[in-house]
């Protein structure tokens, strides 16, 4: 089966500092891939490369067998659901408007008055929050909840591949876990592809049905979460999962 | 007290002259304000989209913003004669700065991750600007409207100088005839016309600020 997403000897520099050495990748449909390293070991800037806010220097990324660099980067990005840690919601839009905002710019079919309204409430629902809160401000909702807001926002258009840049970083520790759960709930009624970015190990390993370990710009080992913490691949993945790995064999 | 007294038989007596010379006040200031509004927003996004070229612009508009009123209305008289064009001028370059300034800022200081945001959805260059910058900076570039009305229906008040109408002909015509009643009753009108715009763009800012950030 073709790759979804596919990075073919990516190089990225920024300011003479290599951020991403001949990385290369793919991902296949439906993965839920997350994506460890420490902060500077470029899992952002791949990312960002997907929905082409970053640029490769050279080597292609490919998205759903089309090179980035040659895309209308407006229309890919509709059709890839973008979530950040700060969230990045519109504090002038309700939480309707802002889940609405991908179809409204692209002017989707179906989402004016009450379709829109309706719309609105069963991605609510879907991400756990209240219909009810759809025409709150964002300033009046706590982190979680804004953080889920997010999320549905990111879901509207209905993409098939959604990116997270550390999205649940921002939030304590009870909220985090629900918000987890959700994940791996809406990734497997969807069966959507998800790239989530994250420094936290415990996190990669419990939501990546495949671990994308990176250092220094380059792939250190990229399987299940089983087999990286049974077969580490470098002393750099062993390290990582050592902590884990204690915790299961005599936890 | 006889001065207050004196003001207000003024306005009693000669309650047709004011009436005329405040509309005439109103006209010259809001088509100004109209000018310097649409310019300076216009001006103000340009340089925010195009920030290589905001130095040079907002330097201009500061120098412009210098030069004293008086002498602006005396340079500008060889090129656009004595009467309301010139007074509507000099009060629309005025305005200009504040509201290139607060447009300017508005735009360029907002979070950087929620524009992110926005750019990473697909929003285009314009409907980032539409529906997430402008609407976002409303608070701060209302804030220079706000600015630039007050400080427009004060100046306005010397555009009798060249020859233009308005409430400043009652302070003007005050001082050559010698009756500081006549002067004052002016200026106590221009100061109320300015005092109420500020009220009622002081209460929409708060809204914006609010609903914004």
């Amino acid at each position: 089966m073709e790759p979804i997403i596919c990075f073919e000897h990516v190089f990225k520099s920024f300011g003479g500092q290599a951020v991403l050495q001949d990385f290369s990748l793919e991902i296949q449909s439906g993965t839920f891939l997350t994506v460890i390293g420490r902060s500077g070991c470029g899992k952002t800037t791949a990312l960002k490369m997907v929905n082409g806010l970053t640029r490769a220097d050279s080597g292609r990324v490919l998205v759903q067998g089309k090179d980035v660099a040659q895309a209308d980067p407006v229309a890919l990005r509709r059709r890839i659901g973008y979530v950040i840690q700060s969230v990045g919601l519109f504090p002038h839009m309700t939480v309707e408007k802002n889940v609405a905002y991908v179809p409204s710019i692209a002017g989707m079919d179906g989402w004016k008055g009450q379709a829109r309204r309706e719309k609105t409430a069963a991605l609510l629902r879907q991400v756990g929050l209240d219909p009810a809160l759809a025409g709150r401000f964002p300033s009046t909702l706590s982190g979680g909840q804004r953080q889920r807001v997010g999320i549905a926002r990111a879901l509207a258009a209905g993409p098939e591949i959604l990116l997270m840049d550390e999205p649940f970083g921002a939030v304590d520790e009870i909220t985090r876990a629900q918000l987890q759960e959700e994940m791996q709930r809406i990734h497997r009624e969807s069966g959507i592809t998800i790239l989530f970015v994250t420094h936290d190990i415990g996190e990669a390993l419990k939501l990546g049905t495949r671990v994308l370990v990176m250092d220094q710009g380059q792939v250190q080992q990229c399987d299940t979460p089983e087999e990286l913490v049974r077969h580490p691949a470098t002393a750099f993945v062993e390290a990582l999962v050592e902590p884990q790995r204690r915790l299961k064999y005599y936890g | 007290m006889e001065l207050l007294q004196d003001i207000f038989t003024l306005y009693v007596e000669r309650a047709d002259w004011f009436a005329e010379l405040l509309a005439a006040h109103m006209g010259l200031a809001l088509t100004a304000i109209g000018l310097a509004g649409v310019l300076g927003l216009l001006i103000g996004i340009g340089i925010a989209q195009y920030p290589r070229i905001a130095p040079p612009v907002m330097g201009v508009c500061n120098v412009l913003y210098t030069i004293p009123a008086i002498s602006l209305l005396g340079i500008l008289i060889p090129f656009s004669g004595v009467g309301n064009e010139t007074a509507v001028i000099a009060l629309t370059i005025y305005g200009i700065m504040p509201m290139v300034r607060n447009t300017y800022v508005g735009l360029t200081t907002l979070d950087p991750d929620i524009l992110e945001a926005a750019e990473g959805m697909g929003s285009t260059r314009l409907q980032s600007l539409l529906r997430v910058k402008l609407p976002m900076a409303a608070g701060v570039i209302l804030a220079g409207v706000r600015n630039m009305v007050v400080m427009t229906i004060s100046v306005a008040g010397i555009a009798s100088f060249v020859g233009a109408g308005g409430l400043g002909v009652a302070i003007y015509r005050g001082i050559t005839i010698y009756n500081p009643a006549m002067t004052a009753a002016g200026s106590i009108l221009i100061a109320l016309l300015a005092i109420l715009c500020d009220l009622a763009l002081g209460a929409l800012e708060r809204y914006f600020k609010q609903k914004g950030t």
